[in-house]
């Protein structure tokens, strides 16, 4: 839908190459998570028998662990959580981080400073620790990891929100809206949300690669799925012991995790170069 | 001799001629206003005057500062002249001041940069003489104070100090009045002539203000589609002008007096650069232009003491009714 | 710039008291009775009633946060329930190792990031300009627990360039082994950090450069080592906008890299408390970080202002 306002009309470019490649590396992505589980069954036994086998002995790809269980399948059945402690935050997030920031670029000034004070006080944590800090006060398991992650991420894109918002408010085509008389409500609904929304789509996809690498530290820290379910993050911490001996266990999630963060990273460039929106400042 | 001469002045970017022949001579003490639209190619001539362009630009022809041959300068000697020998005044005074810095500082840069003088202390004071000069009324103030503290006057008189900070022989000015209001226009071209008059500098103007060209006075030259199409005193050219785009240029200019409504546009738009066919670059918008002007283009000639102008058409017809130059 | 400072300074009173707000509320919804568990279980009723109002626990939670918020400012941070002493030496000591690494790190970044973006900037189009313009945005994308794991399986395990672990060695002390000790931890850390730096100092930089006041300063004859000073110069601004952000990051991050690194840090610490439910140390391991990023954040705030004195106004 293109947006209303004259002269913010999006430039439509031929799609960037990064957005072919990376954009069908994450649905890959997202597609393991949401089939990954019923592809290979169960993985949380393994035979005994079969332990600490390097990769490619007796087709197991990428060898076996502590307990005989095939890597490879853990990292397909651990897509599940990882990545929806990866995804949920941030659709929850930019949904309520959203309408806080336009919220507070449109309304007066003295709710706009409440408003982006009370963000402040969030800010001033390392969102790290807080994601921890929340987590461990929740105990482990994906739903608690998601409410962690998404409280966390609120701030940051309700920043972006209303800094887009803010921008836009100066604009001509804000003044003739309200001039003719159009309530707030419809302002934000056909003027404003319509032109921040590319900015946000680019964020929140880059932010998606953040989740997923703030999710695998969460249950690296052991505050994700128990044991002897797969997650990602927990399976990295759990091979740390064979490091001397097999480290491709505990380096196998570990690169997975790093080119899925890679994977929305540079697919959020792209938006960005097709949606034509300015890097923020 | 004189202070500044260009001949034959060509640049191109890549393909894209900008500057196609140009050829004008100000002598120390005269003004020139180089007068034509955007994309005419005057601040285009301006820069390539300073060699201010990267490698990606090829300049050719010669200029020269008195007799030393700019063009084939080495680098490092270029750096000596810009801003000590020629200054330069940019378009956006906002934009050529560095926002982090006091104005004081910058000016002191300049002169100690070219050694003009050494100490700062020296420095300090040469930078308050000079904003006082360029009739700036609290010049420890402005010294200490950053650009965006300044109004867009006083930014633009603390750019033209920096200009002239080392005396120079020649001063180039880019719009400098196109970012100001009106009433502060009239009050920096004073300024201009004050300082020529003060330093003796030759004054090389760019400007799309014909009112501009007016209130300074001495000679002019009509760019259009990067070469001159018509040179001469302004007092000449404005009264009688010998090339159909200048009289396009005059005849569209609001006068007191005269409806909005009978104010008469030159249709058409001027060629991008690179457009320029075979013909004269005027010729598709002349409503004087016969078929001999599709096909080649004409030359800037003489058509009388001090003047030139390159349509042959209106030429003849003068010469025809027995017009003196 | 006094004037902002005092602002400045003033704002970070009710942040603060909105962190302690927080960090003491994470505690109270963790679900589940925290008497139920310090009595054991089979105590009675009566014996975990006198347990409740000995901890004050009975008292309204306003007054609970007051009683605990006055007892921090006093310097008393509670009793660590695994390691039976005062909570406060036990987190300012591995604060001050943390502080160590992250300042390591921040240099590390520093070095790395505005090298990486210059060149990126400089040489856009040459395969130098690409290639650390390529390496930014990995770096951005690097998760610290992968990049740890790489680091000291291929660069300290395979080859025994650098410790596996440990902060110092066996006989070591002094400067040297520290930094030796350190560079790997320190490196993971700044990774990400380097990533950022690098992609804003190198957008920054195409940005100034190609603002008017460069031509200007060609202009009057400047060289051109002068001119990129000064176009330097005018990054800066961008740059520190993000400074404080990417210190907190470093902060939070180092959770990750001190446990992986056996490094006693504050990071280690929160590991191993979440680990035993110690409840006071993570309060007060928070707590520390937030008050240490919001002094951080001040101070690259009132720098910003004193380079740029637009800012000062806004």
């Amino acid at each position: 839908m293109t947006p209303l306002a004259p002269g913010l009309v999006t430039r439509r470019r031929s799609v960037p190459w990064t957005v072919w490649v990376f954009g069908s590396l994450a649905a890959l992505f997202v597609l393991l998570g949401a089939f990954g589980p019923l592809l290979v069954g169960n993985v949380d036994s393994g035979d005994l028998q079969q332990r600490l086998l390097g990769p490619g002995q007796r087709g197991h790809l990428l060898g076996t662990d502590g307990q005989g269980r095939d890597v490879l399948e853990r990292l397909i059945a651990g897509a599940r959580p990882s990545m929806i402690a990866g995804l949920v935050p941030v659709l929850v997030a930019g949904a309520v981080g959203g309408t806080i920031g336009i919220t507070a670029g449109i309304v007066g000034r003295r709710m706009h400073a409440l408003v982006m004070r009370t963000l402040d006080v969030f800010y001033a944590f390392p969102a790290v620790l807080l994601a921890i800090a929340i987590a461990a006060a929740l105990g482990s398991g994906t739903l608690n990891t998601v409410i962690s992650l998404s409280v966390v991420l609120v701030p940051p894109i309700a920043r972006i929100a209303e800094t887009e918002t803010m921008r836009l408010r100066d604009m001509d085509f804000m003044e003739s809206a309200r001039a003719s008389g159009a309530g707030r409500l419809s302002i934000a609904y056909r003027q404003v949300w319509p032109n921040v929304r590319p900015a946000l789509v680019v964020y929140c996809t880059a932010l998606v690669g953040l989740a997923l690498v703030f999710a695998g530290g969460l249950s690296f820290l052991g505050l994700g799925v128990a044991p002897p379910h797969p997650e990602w993050g927990q399976m990295i911490n759990e091979q740390r012991q064979y490091m001397f001996t097999n480290p491709e266990l505990a380096l196998a999630p570990a690169v997975v995790i790093f080119v899925a963060s890679l994977t929305f990273n540079l697919l959020g460039d792209g938006l960005r170069d097709l949606l034509d929106v300015r890097r923020p400042r | 001799m004189n202070a500044l001469t260009v001949e034959e002045l060509q640049t191109s970017f890549g393909s894209i001629e900008a500057v196609r022949g140009v050829s004008f001579a100000v002598a120390a003490g005269e003004t020139m206003v180089l007068l034509g639209e955007s994309g005419s190619g005057k601040s285009v001539t301006a820069r390539s005057i300073l060699r201010l362009y990267g490698r990606g630009t090829r300049i050719d022809g010669r200029v020269r500062l008195g007799d030393l041959d700019l063009t084939a300068l080495p680098d490092k000697q270029m750096r000596a002249v810009r801003g000590r020998r020629v200054g330069l005044v940019p378009q956006d005074p906002t934009g050529a001041l560095d926002p982090l810095r006091s104005v004081g500082s910058q000016l002191v840069e300049v002169l100690r940069v070219h050694g003009v003088e050494t100490s700062k202390l020296d420095a300090r004071r040469r930078a308050r003489d000079l904003l006082g000069l360029v009739g700036i009324p609290d010049p420890v103030r402005v010294m200490a104070s950053r650009p965006h503290q300044l109004s867009g006057g006083m930014r633009q008189r603390a750019v033209i100090a920096i200009a002239i900070a080392c005396e120079p022989e020649v001063l180039i000015a880019d719009e400098p009045t196109t970012a100001l209001d009106v009433t502060v226009q009239a009050a920096v071209l004073d300024l201009f002539l004050e300082l020529q008059r003060r330093l003796g500098m030759a004054l090389l103007l760019v400007t799309h203000d014909v009112g501009v060209a007016e209130e300074l006075g001495g000679r002019v030259g009509v760019m259009y589609a990067g070469r001159l199409v018509e040179t001469g005193s302004v007092r000449d050219v404005l009264a009688a002008p010998r090339h159909p785009y200048t009289q396009g240029l005059l005849d569209s200019l609001p006068t007191p007096g005269i409806p909005r409504s009978e104010l008469r546009v030159i249709p058409g738009r001027p060629p991008l650069a690179g457009e320029a066919g075979a013909g004269c670059a005027f010729a598709p918008r002349c409503p004087q232009a016969v078929t001999s002007c599709h096909a080649s283009e004409p030359a800037l000639v003489a058509v009388g003491p001090g003047r030139a102008a390159a349509c042959p058409i209106v030429n003849k017809t003068l010469t025809a009714q027995g017009v003196p130059a | 710039m006094t004037r902002f400072l005092l602002r400045r300074l003033l704002f970070v009173v009710p942040v603060l008291f909105g962190v302690s707000v927080i960090v003491f509320g994470t505690v109270k919804i963790i679900p589940g009775d925290p008497v139920a568990l310090l009595a054991g279980p089979g105590a009675s009723e009566s014996a975990k009633d006198a347990l409740r109002s000995r901890l004050g626990l009975d008292r309204a939670l306003p007054i609970q946060y007051g009683h605990w918020l006055t007892s921090a400012l006093r310097g008393d941070l509670g009793t660590s329930i695994a390691h039976q002493q005062p909570t406060r030496p036990l987190v300012v000591d591995a604060f001050d190792n943390t502080l160590i690494l992250t300042l390591y790190a921040t240099v590390l970044a520093l070095v790395l990031g505005l090298t990486l973006g210059a060149v990126a900037a400089l040489r856009p189009r040459g395969i130098a300009g690409r290639i650390c313009s390529g390496i930014t945005s990995i770096a951005v994308s690097a998760p610290q627990y992968s990049i740890a794991l790489i680091f000291i399986i291929y660069l300290a395990l395979r080859t025994g360039w650098f410790p596996v672990s440990g902060m110092h060695g066996v006989n070591g002390s002094g400067l040297g082994d520290l930094l030796w000790h350190g560079f790997l931890p320190a490196l993971t850390a700044a990774l990400v950090p380097a990533g950022v730096i690098g992609r804003i100092f190198r957008a920054a930089l195409l940005d100034v450069l190609g603002m008017d006041f460069v031509e200007a300063l060609r202009s009057r004859g400047f060289s051109d080592r002068r001119v990129l000073l000064h176009a330097v110069h005018n990054t800066l601004p961008s740059l520190l906008t993000m400074a404080g952000l990417q210190v907190g990051y470093l902060l939070g991050g180092v959770v990750f890299v001190e446990t992986i690194f056996n490094w006693p840090g504050l990071g280690l610490l929160l590991f191993q408390s979440i680990s035993s439910r110690d409840l006071p140390v993570i309060q007060a391991g928070v707590l520390i970080s937030a008050l240490a990023f919001v002094l951080i954040n001040v101070l690259v705030d009132s720098a910003h202002a004193l380079i740029d004195s637009r800012v000062r106004t806004a």
